[in-house]
């Protein structure tokens, strides 16, 4: 038997012991990540792994197992036990049976790209990442290269049968000119083609060089002008937060909101895993449904969560081709770009903050969207529609709904931005949010 | 599997290795999920390989297979010594292992009762009458509690080390681990959450003994109170008393991440960030005399328990901060090397697929001598926090924010009415400078701790006693 049948055999097998829906899935993944800092790399990782994912129904019982790739045997008592598991389980409040196919997917979607994991030459990469920062004037850069080959074969009772084979490129390059002095950039792609190493580096020493000298912020009020790094972390919020299963679990504050206003109306947001030869381009979803394009908000309402089967069933719609079986999530998030360019936008801004990238957002409810976040790197005040220089120790503290609903205008020039903190691919633009609200350490 | 082991060290070294390392580590999981009170799907996850670590020339290489044969393994010490060696172009300083007690041994944490004697659905029965108590308490004070989620896990770890200096130890280690997160609503009141996790390095007695549906009932009862009777803080200089939840938090976040030796070093920069403390930082005065800070692995039955850590090294109880000085960082053998120091046994690895780093472990603030009353007796105006939703803290560890959940008006020595959300929002020295009084009473919570890329996500405790503060000028959102 060829590896690639194993998920069809699996499917076969818990259908004849009893399961109504099967979703089985075959991971085979290799991935390097080289990691650096002090401008000299730390450490040189090579992941591989060969996993199975089993996701199985005895009508509304439910039970999923990842296990590694192991002999026929092993597989087979490992579906014997979740069948057990399953019917084991008490059943869950709905059942919707997997979608069923056959499905035909976008060839474009299917076609290999091409990634290169030999070593010297993701070593160059980090090398060029490096020189990158140091020639914008950078002391110092830091970051993670990661490259990434994954095959996934997926079988389903629903007659879905698929193959997707996917490379990846991602570099996050951190750059200082001081211990309170950085810039931060990313650069992520589907393939060498469209990688750019050592532009990440040169945007991140540039930002490093002019974050120098940075004095204490005041707290209060400010039009913000947000990188595509921080603007990225919130809209993957948005979008991340438009699974319905959060939405059902309150962990959304796009709850009940449906064909409500949820941004101004300058933002709209699709997931479309649908752009041939972006980084979260995919063919069909975790039930093998085919992918396709989702507008979540446009020009400001919310018009869709995004769904499984079971979601959909249990909020009486359509799946989207979201499917994460038991959590749906966004593919490849895309903001519609706005008309202007990065320094029309600052010259319009009298008085305002300029921040470059934020890290560790917290809500203190999820249901009403109050959170804070952190803007770290280069901050800048802005007066007179310039950049009069830089500042620290301030925290954005606010609501998201009224963050969204208050952007004023989004950059014609957009970046995809992925890295420690935004998850999910995003291609972002600038944007303009006025009065946004920033505190500081009281003593 | 110690065999296998050797075999790859072996091996490691004939190609030309100078330090070899390799790491058996099995994740075996079993996690029931209850969501508004129905069941969601039930998952069993087996996470097992092995990896290999190198030294080339100063370089670090490290590799992962989930195919434990010999074959795949001589494959990924191959791709591990490869890749140092191409590193090691890119690499001045350099990597060494330092010194520290290296050991030989097993440990085992046996469970009094063990996960396999209760099944999946007596697990769901559990979080069910938990789930009916909380519906029953929330209704008592007029809201309800229309979303929730709990989840609770199984966990059981294997690990095996050998090193080519000798380490040889393995242990099984089983773990429980429930998570709640619960909103309640009120039509004019509108929502309040609540999030908090559970976890010990133990069998089933463990969940026997946290009580669930006493807790839940009592949790959920909580809530609803903060949601329909919490008024405005008090605005201006309060002193306030944290509870243990909110302290072991600030001990975790503000003394244990920046004595993190790794992050002093800036090989987290682009990630968890860096610190504001430098090598040259122990001795510097960051706190009252009050203050000490710890974090100890070996505390038995903790969720950050370990005897030896993923190097291989003995584990020892961390003084971070002694008599509020800064006392000691966290070290493995790595950092250690190149503080000059021996390694503390700080070294964890989450998977076999993850390279063993500097964390922490249970990490808490000391108790000392006075009760809840003693406390709370000479505040004339304060705040009472007794725990949080929303924290975060820059990635240098100074500024900070804790934004109180459950929390007090404390007038004329007295506790009083609820609060809603007072906004603790603080330097680092700022608020370790303002403890006037510790509390006897030494609690701990459990936390995932993240760091690292790919995203290491780790069990640990944090924690402390009730504990107070003087003259904070309490901060908000405008």
């Amino acid at each position: 038997m060829k590896r690639t049948e194993l998920p069809s055999r699996i499917v076969d097998l818990a259908l004849n012991l009893g399961a109504t829906d099967v979703a089985v899935k075959l991971i085979e993944r290799k991935r390097t990540m080289i990691r650096f800092s002090n401008n000299e790399v730390t450490a040189f990782k090579s992941y591989r792994e060969a996993l199975i994912d089993i996701f199985l129904m005895v009508g509304k019982h439910r039970a999923g197992s990842t296990i590694s790739l192991s002999p026929l045997k092993k597989v087979e008592s490992a579906v014997e036990r979740l069948i057990k598991v399953a019917k084991m389980s008490p059943p869950a409040d709905v059942y919707a049976p997997l979608p069923k196919g056959p499905f035909r997917y976008d060839p474009s979607l299917l076609k290999p790209s091409k990634v290169s994991l030999a070593p010297r030459r993701l070593v160059g990469h980090v090398e060029a990442a490096i020189k990158g920062a140091l020639e914008a004037g950078a002391k110092r850069a830091a970051g993670s290269l990661t490259a990434t080959k994954t095959q996934t074969v997926l079988a389903t009772s629903g007659g879905a049968q698929g193959t997707q084979e996917k490379t990846s490129l991602e570099i996050s390059v951190r750059a200082f000119t001081s211990e309170v002095s950085s810039g931060h950039f990313v650069s992520i792609a589907q393939d060498e083609e469209s990688f750019r190493p050592e532009e990440a580096g040169r945007i991140a020493g540039e930002i490093a060089v002019s974050a120098l000298n940075p004095t204490p912020g005041k707290p209060g009020r400010y039009t913000a002008l947000l990188g595509p790094l921080v603007f990225a972390d919130l809209v993957s919020q948005v979008g991340v937060l438009s699974s319905a299963f959060l939405v059902d679990v309150g962990q959304s504050f796009l709850a009940g909101r449906i064909g409500s206003e949820v941004a101004s109306e300058e933002f709209t947001l699709l997931d479309d895993p649908t752009l041939s030869g972006s980084y979260g381009a995919r063919a069909f979803d975790d039930e093998g449904v085919p992918t396709r394009r989702n507008t979540i908000v446009d020009r400001g309402v919310l018009e869709t969560y995004l769904h499984n089967s079971t979601t959909a069933k249990k909020f009486d719609t359509e799946t989207t081709g979201n499917a994460g079986l038991i959590v749906p999530r966004p593919w490849n998030l895309v903001v519609e770009p706005g008309d202007k360019t990065f320094e029309e936008l600052l010259s319009e801004i009298d008085r305002g903050l300029y921040v470059t990238n934020d890290w560790y957002l917290r809500y203190q409810n999820y249901r009403t969207g109050d959170f804070s976040t952190i803007p770290r790197d280069g901050l800048f005040l802005i007066k007179g529609g310039e950049v009069e220089g830089a500042v620290r120790e301030l925290r954005i503290s606010d609501n998201m709904i009224r963050v969204f609903k208050n952007i004023r205008a989004l950059s014609k020039s957009r970046f995809w931005i992925k890295w420690w903190e935004v998850e999910v691919p995003t291609l972002t633009p600038y944007a303009v949010v006025e009065d946004l609200n920033f505190t500081k350490s009281t003593m | 599997m110690e065999d296998l082991l050797e075999f790859v060290v072996d091996f490691a070294l004939r190609m030309g290795a100078d330090y070899a390392e390799a790491r058996f580590q099995s994740d075996i999981t079993e996690t029931v999920t209850l969501k508004n009170g129905v069941p969601d799907a039930s998952t069993l996850s087996e996470t097992e390989g092995l990896s290999v670590r190198v030294i080339f020339k100063g370089a670090l290489g490290f590799a992962s297979t989930n195919r434990l044969n010999r074959r795949a393994s001589k494959e990924a010490a191959k791709r591990a010594l490869e890749g140092a060696k191409a590193a090691s172009k890119a690499v001045r300083l350099g990597v060494e292992m330092g010194g520290g007690e290296l050991g030989r041994g097993r440990v085992e944490v046996r469970p009094r009762v063990s996960f396999e004697h209760v099944d999946m659905d007596a697990r769901l029965e559990l979080l069910k009458e938990a789930d009916g108590r909380a519906l029953e308490a929330v209704k008592d004070v007029g809201a309800h509690l229309p979303a929730r989620i709990f989840t609770l896990d199984t966990w059981t770890t294997e690990k095996t080390i050998i090193t080519s200096d000798g380490v040889n130890v393995s242990s099984s280690t089983p773990r429980v681990a429930l998570s709640v997160f619960m909103t309640a609503y009120h039509p004019q009141r509108g929502t309040a959450q609540r999030f908090f996790d559970l976890g010990e390095a133990a069998g089933w007695e463990a969940v026997e003994r946290w009580n669930l549906t006493r807790l839940f009932r009592e949790e959920a009862y909580s809530l609803g109170k903060v949601l329909m009777e919490a008024e405005k803080p008090p605005k201006g200089v309060v002193d306030l008393v944290l509870g243990p939840e909110v302290i072991g938090l600030v001990s975790h976040e503000s003394s244990g991440h920046p004595s993190e030796a790794d992050r002093i070093l800036g090989r987290e920069a682009a990630q968890a960030g860096e610190t504001y403390l430098k090598k040259d930082s122990l001795g510097m005065k960051v706190g009252s005399q009050l203050v000490n800070v710890v974090d100890d692995p070996t505390i038995e039955r903790s969720f950050g328990f370990y005897l030896y850590d993923d190097e291989g090294v003995k584990a020892r109880r961390r003084v971070l901060i002694k008599e509020g000085v800064i006392n000691e960082f966290l070290h493995n053998r790595e950092t250690a090397s190149v503080f000059g120091v021996e390694s503390n046994g700080a070294s964890r690895a989450s998977a076999y697929n993850r390279e063993p780093i500097v964390r922490m472990a249970n990490t808490f603030l000391e108790p000392g001598d006075y009760t809840f009353e003693e406390l709370v007796e000479d505040v004339k105006e304060g705040v009472y926090i007794k725990n949080f939703m929303e924290w975060n803290i820059d990635d240098r560890r100074l500024n900070q924010r804790y934004v109180g959940l459950e929390a007090y008006r404390i007038e004329g020595g007295e506790v009083k009415g609820l609060v809603r959300n007072p906004v603790l929002e603080v330097t680092t020295t700022g608020l370790w400078s303002a403890v006037d009084a510790v509390g006897r009473d030494l609690q701990f919570q459990a936390a995932y701790c993240g760091k690292s890329d790919p995203m290491q996500g780790i069990p640990v405790w944090t924690g402390g006693p009730h504990t107070r503060l003087r003259g904070i000028r309490l901060g908000g959102r405008t």
